[in-house]
């Protein structure tokens, strides 16, 4: 008879976030001899055998010995089922998005009036995109709705503070040879710079002037943290769990604990993975590195002996992500990007295009670059580094200039990553 | 910057500069006759050349093999064969190349402390010591020590012999015999 599996449920309370580096599991009531004391936990999958283990539903709590965290039951589960099922993860991640979709909403000096004859409006259009065309700013709308504070029902953009010379002026000076008929004294506003790329720069933008706005619900989505579903979670999960694995050997031989992890996402297939070697004969050898040569070397290149590391390795390929992972991943950017094209050589892709990576902790400048060179199309890492360019000092994933781009995710498996480092 | 900075470190003469930089020139115009990427690169530690690499992107389907990658590593290569302590080495050692290294090339010469890089033309796709990014001089307290940069040597040279380069690599362009393997 095979041992007995478990479902381990839990619910994260509302508004907790930071759990410190270590966790326990505390059974609250039908202590076993097991779980009579704090237990520390490293992963998920350590909880999960600790439940094979038990036999009678447990409930549980998870904490990080400050605070409760976690509360829930672990009960077994149903026998046709034969993979675990996590219902909540511990982790969230948040895409690493680039400076301008994060920023705040920039605002320019305009002068703006009534419209105290609703029936001018069309011809007051008209003659102010002849005299002040608003050139540059097609995501404002000219004319707003007032609804409830005032006496006249709509306002409109007269003009840019920048546009004209004196900046006290009456109506007269805004319209030198036309007649403005229907508009009341001029005020000035203050109007935003340029369309928002996201649903809260569109918030506060749309507070100062109505604006038009395509969503990008990928980037919406990504920012509430919905972008992956429970599947996808899990898979990453797991992908993490082998980074860190590798993490875990490495740092038994004196490396930086670092792992990494690069996966062929159109076939879940893992093709390459490396623990950091930095401190062997090549302190070049970051765990990235390792595993862009370990890439090279499952499509018959390579350029580094990796022998004497048994836990750096990789799998031959066969089948190459190619055009199809182009279509898979959910570019978090609609995909304009013709440089993917060029990548497919010979009717080979590129060395990394297609795949993506989950290392523990985010990449350096020289690894970031790397991946560049390498044409990798996401990046998944648990924790930042005080020097790291996915997001803490740069962000070259986002850097205009260079010819690729891709996707970076932080905070899988954070807290499981500061422990290692830790 | 405590150790690390390079103390001891003497940039080379004017004169000894133009040399090494007239070698690395030389090595890649044969680099663009064999039909590889024309940058010239050479590692001298103390008047002796430790490393010179060439691009080896497509030999290792890695594309992080550039000329500099592939010279540092036979510099890694002779410190350990001589018993050498590679800080001391890298530390006293100038990298000559005809192209500004690209920011992966800048951030790895950082991580080895090496004090000085004397260079030909910018690198205005990848540069990484002022082109795109300057790794070279950024603060970065985990990532080595920043290194001084001496470009333009030679530059229209080096720029002609990228410029020719790409118009053959351009799938576009007429094919070149140039580029052809073997
Ligand atoms: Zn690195
Ligand atoms: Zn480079």
């Amino acid at each position: 008879m095979s041992p007995p599996t478990w479902i381990l449920k839990m619910v994260q309370p509302r508004g907790t976030e930071s759990i410190g580096r270590t966790w326990c599991c505390e059974a609250v009531e039908n202590m076993t001899w097991l779980l009579k004391e704090w237990i520390r936990l490293k992963s998920f999958a350590e909880l999960q055998i600790l439940s094979k283990i038990l036999s009678n539903p447990v409930p549980i709590i998870v904490s990080n010995g400050l605070g409760q965290f976690f509360k829930g039951i672990m009960e077994p589960q149903c026998k046709k089922q034969k993979t675990r099922v996590l219902s909540t993860f511990t982790w969230e991640v948040t895409p690493v998005l680039s400076d301008e979709k994060l920023c705040e909403v920039e605002l320019l000096e305009a002068f703006a009036a009534p419209i105290i004859n609703k029936k001018q409006t069309s011809c007051l259009i008209k003659q102010l995109t002849c005299l002040y065309p608003l050139n540059n700013l097609p995501h404002i709308k000219r004319v707003r709705n007032c609804r409830d504070k005032s006496d006249h029902p709509l306002e409109i953009i007269i003009c840019l503070l920048r546009d004209i010379p004196n900046r006290e002026v009456s109506l007269n000076d805004l319209f030198p040879e036309a007649k403005a008929d229907g508009l009341g004294e001029p005020f000035r506003v203050r109007i935003p710079a340029y369309q928002p790329l996201t649903r809260s720069q569109f918030e506060v933008a749309s507070q100062h002037w109505p604006t038009t706005f395509r969503e990008n619900k990928q980037v919406t989505d990504a920012l509430q943290g919905h972008l992956f579903n429970t599947e996808e979670k899990t898979k990453m999960q797991t992908f993490m769990e082998k980074a860190i694995e590798a993490a875990t050997v490495g740092k038994k031989m004196g490396m930086e604990p670092v792992g990494a992890v690069i996966v062929n996402p159109a076939t879940d297939e893992v093709v390459a993975v490396g623990h950091d070697c930095r401190n062997g004969p090549n302190p070049l050898l970051h765990a990235v590195m390792v595993c862009i040569d370990l890439v090279a070397y499952s499509q018959g290149g390579g350029a580094f002996n990796h022998n004497k590391y048994h836990n750096c390795c990789f799998k031959a390929v066969e089948s190459f992500p190619g055009e199809h992972a182009i279509n898979i991943g959910k570019p978090l950017l609609p995909s304009n990007d013709d440089s993917l094209r060029e990548n497919i050589v010979n009717g080979l892709p590129y060395i990394c295009t297609g795949y993506d990576l989950y290392v523990s902790r985010e990449p350096c400048v020289m690894c970031a670059m790397a991946l560049v060179h390498s044409r990798i199309r996401r990046v998944f890492y648990a924790t930042s580094f005080p020097d790291g360019a996915l997001g803490t000092k740069y962000k070259i994933h986002t850097k205009k200039d260079l010819n690729h781009h891709y996707d970076v995710f932080k905070g899988l498996m954070e807290d499981e990553c500061q422990f290692l480092l830790s | 910057m405590g150790e690390g900075d390079g103390a001891g470190f003497q940039p080379p003469q004017k004169q000894e500069q133009e040399q090494w930089m007239e070698r690395a020139l030389t090595m890649a115009k044969e680099a663009l006759e064999n039909g590889e990427v024309p940058v010239g690169c050479l590692m001298v530690y103390r008047n002796e050349i430790l490393g010179q690499g060439r691009n080896e992107v497509n030999e290792t389907k890695n594309a992080t093999r550039h000329a500099e990658m592939v010279a540092i590593d036979q510099v890694l290569k002779w410190c350990h064969q001589k018993g050498r302590d590679r800080k001391e080495v890298f530390e006293h050692t100038v990298l000559y190349v005809t192209v500004e290294p690209c920011i992966m090339c800048a951030a790895a010469l950082r991580l080895l402390n090496i004090p000085l890089v004397v260079y030909g033309c910018q690198n205005e796709r990848f540069g990484g010591c002022g082109s795109v990014l300057n790794i070279s001089q950024d603060d970065l307290l985990y990532t080595g020590t920043p290194f001084q940069c001496l470009g333009g040597y030679r530059a229209e040279e080096a720029v002609e012999l990228l410029k020719t380069f790409y118009k053959a690599e351009n799938p576009n362009a007429p094919k070149s015999k140039a580029r052809k393997k073997h």
